[in-house]
C-alpha cells in the first residue's frame, strides 16, 4: 500500500524511518534523529549477532536518494517474500514470535540497548522462522528505566496466547479488530478466573489491567514518583513473560480438520496420482509465489515448495495449521508458511484509511493458485455461484490448479446431508463453463481410482 | 530519547512493582533451596510458584 513518494501506508509511527519503495526495490530510510542509536546497533556487535542467529532481517547501506529530507542513511533489508499479520498466525506461530521478541530484548540488553517496541507486526516469518524485519525497532538502553514496550508486549502477544490457551484458540482472531493488542482490560475480563492463580498471569494481565485503570488520569512521572529499575530487575520482568508465554499451551485437537486425511473417502492410488500431477503441473507455471488455498496441514503445499517457490498454505483450520507449522519447524522446512484464513471472508484492509494492513487480496495476485478440494465447500456450504468463485480465483493468481470434486462424491454427500439440495447447477459441464469464462483450460484429468478431476488452467488476459 | 509509544502509566507502575517483587522471590527461591538442602527427602512438588515473580 503506496503514497505517491512510494512510503508504504504501514510506515509512519515511529519518527526514526519508514519503509518505502522505488522501482520495485524496497528501502528503509532512517531519518537523522535515529543517527545514535543507528550506529549503536551496528557498531556495538548486536546487528551481527542478531542477524547470525537468524533474529534480525539483514540489510545492506543503499546509496540512493533519500524519499524525505532529513535522511541519515538508507538501507535496503532483505525481502521477506510474503508478509503476513498476527491474525493470521497459528497458536505456535504467535507464541514464537512472543520468544523471539524476548530473546531479541535480552539480546539487546546486553549490547547496552532495548527494544523501544514490541509490536507483532514487526515480526515476519522468513526461513521458517519468526524474525524481526524493523531495524529501527532498537534505542540506547538508559540505565534505571523500565521497559517503553512492556504494554505493548502484553497487548500484542502474551493477552492473545493466554486467550488462546487458556479460553479457545478462536479468540486469537480479536487481534483483527485491535490493531494496537488486545486491550488488557478486556483480556482480564474474558480470561478464566484460574489464570489468577498463574503469578505471570496475574501480574502481566489482571493486574496490568487494573494498574492501567488506577493511573489512567495521571502521568508517567506522577506514577512512578522518581523510582527506577535496575538493570538485574529488567531482565528479571523479561525473564518472567518468557516464563509466563513459555508455560501457555494449546494442543490442536478435536477441530474440523486436525484428522482430515485419517478419514478422506479416497483410495492411495487417487492421492498418489493427485499429489504427481500436482507436482508436475506447477512446475508449468514455474511459480515464485504459491498460495495453496484449503492446503489443510499442507501435504500438497510441499509438492510444490521448493527452493525457488514459496508457498502461503492457507486453511481456515486453526488445528491444521498449528500442525503444518509443527512441521515447518520439525523439519526445518523454509519455504512453507502456513497461515490461517477463512477463504469466505478474507483478511480485510485495516488500520488508518484502510492502508496499514493490507487484505488478503492486496497481496495478490500470486504465480500460481491451488484450489484442491475446496470447490464443493464453496459452492455447496457457501451458496458460491461457480461464476463467482471463477472470477475471484483469476483475480488471486495467474495460473490455477484445481480440483472438480462431483456430487455423488462422499464428501459433497456429507455437506448436503444436512441442508436441501439446491444445486442444480453444481455439474461438471457447468463448472468448466464458467471458469472457461476467465481461464483457458490447459490440460484436464481425471483421478485414478476416483469420481474426481483435476484441471490445470491459465488465467486468459481480461 | 524518541517516545512515540505511549508507555503507559499504569504499566510503567506495575513494572516497578513487579521489579521489587521479582528481587523479593529471587531472594525467597535462595532461602527456599536452603530449607530444602536441609529436607532432601521431601522435595518434588510445589514450588513451581515462586520462581516466576
Amino acid at each position: 500500500m503506496m503514497k505517491n513518494n512510494g512510503t508504504l501506508g504501514a510506515s509512519f509511527r515511529d519518527p526514526s524511518g519508514f519503509l518505502f519503495t522505488r522501482d520495485g526495490e524496497l528501502y528503509r530510510q532512517v531519518n537523522q534523529v535515529y543517527a545514535g542509536d543507528y550506529e549503536r546497533l551496528m557498531t556495538s556487535g548486536l546487528y551481527d549477532k542478531l542477524v547470525e542467529s537468524g533474529r534480525l532481517i539483514p540489510h545492506v547501506e543503499a546509496s540512493v536518494e533519500p524519499a524525505t529530507p532529513g535522511a541519515y542513511k538508507i538501507l535496503r533489508p532483505e525481502r521477506v517474500p510474503f508478509i503476513s499479520y498476527p491474525y493470521e498466525w497459528s497458536f505456535g506461530q504467535l507464541k514464537e514470535a512472543a520468544l523471539t521478541t524476548l530473546a531479541i530484548q535480552k539480546r539487546a540488553l546486553k549490547y547496552g540497548m532495548s527494544l523501544k517496541d514490541a509490536s507483532a507486526y514487526n515480526i515476519q516469518f522468513y526461513r521458517g522462522r519468526a524474525m524481526l524485519i524493523d531495524t529501527l525497532s532498537f534505542e540506547t538502553y538508559q540505565e534505571s528505566e523500565p521497559w517503553m514496550a512492556y504494554r505493548q508486549f502484553c497487548q500484542h502477544f502474551l493477552a492473545p496466547l493466554a486467550l488462546m490457551a487458556t479460553r479457545d484458540v478462536r479468540l486469537g482472531q480479536l487481534l483483527r479488530i485491535y490493531l494496537d493488542g488486545i486491550p488488557l482490560d478486556l483480556a482480564s475480563r474474558l480470561l478464566p478466573a484460574r489464570t489468577r492463580w498463574s503469578p505471570g498471569l496475574l501480574s502481566h494481565i489482571h493486574l496490568h489491567a487494573a494498574a492501567q485503570k488506577k493511573f489512567a488520569d495521571i502521568s508517567v512521572a506522577e506514577a512512578r514518583r522518581g523510582r527506577t529499575m535496575s538493570r538485574e530487575a529488567l531482565l528479571g520482568l523479561i525473564e518472567s513473560l518468557r516464563n509466563t508465554v513459555r508455560k501457555l499451551e494449546w494442543r490442536p485437537a478435536g477441530t474440523e480438520w486436525g484428522q482430515y486425511y485419517g478419514n478422506t473417502n479416497y483410495t492411495d492410488v487417487a492421492f498418489e496420482h493427485k499429489k504427481q500431477l500436482v507436482a508436475e503441473w506447477a512446475k508449468r507455471a514455474t511459480p515464485r509465489l504459491v498460495w495453496d488455498l484449503g492446503a489443510n496441514t499442507g501435504v500438497f503445499a510441499r509438492q510444490v515448495a521448493g527452493p525457488e517457490t514459496y508457498v502461503v498454505a492457507w486453511d481456515i483450520d486453526p488445528a491444521a495449521v498449528e500442525q503444518n507449522w509443527r512441521q515447518v519447524q520439525q523439519e526445518k522446512e523454509q519455504n512453507i508458511l502456513p497461515l490461517i484464513l477463512d477463504l469466505t471472508n478474507p483478511s480485510p484492509a485495516i488500520g488508518w484509511d484502510h492502508r496499514e494492513r493490507e487484505s488478503f487480496a492486496q497481496r495478490g495476485p500470486v504465480d500460481l493458485v491451488l484450489a484442491l478440494a475446496l470447490i464443493h465447500h464453496l459452492a455447496i456450504s457457501n451458496n458460491l455461484p461457480f461464476e463467482r468463485i471463477a472470477e475471484a480465483l483469476a483475480h488471486w493468481g495467474n495460473w490455477l490448479i484445481i480440483e472438480f470434486v462431483p456430487k455423488g462424491d462422499s464428501q459433497v454427500q456429507k455437506l448436503l446431508r444436512s441442508r436441501a439440495d439446491i444445486f442444480s447447477d453444481y455439474t461438471q459441464a457447468s463448472f468448466e463453463a464458467a471458469f472457461g469464462r476467465y481461464f483457458e483450460i490447459v490440460e484436464s484429468r481425471q483421478l485414478q481410482d476416483s469420481e474426481r478431476f483435476l484441471y490445470l488452467m491459465k488465467k486468459s488476459v481480461p | 530519547m524518541l517516545l512515540y509509544l505511549d508507555p503507559g502509566s499504569g504499566s510503567f507502575l506495575l513494572q516497578l512493582l513487579i521489579a521489587g517483587l521479582a528481587g523479593l522471590s529471587i531472594f525467597l527461591g535462595l532461602q527456599w533451596a536452603k530449607v530444602k538442602k536441609l529436607f532432601r527427602k521431601r522435595q518434588d512438588s510445589a514450588q513451581n510458584q515462586d520462581d516466576e515473580e
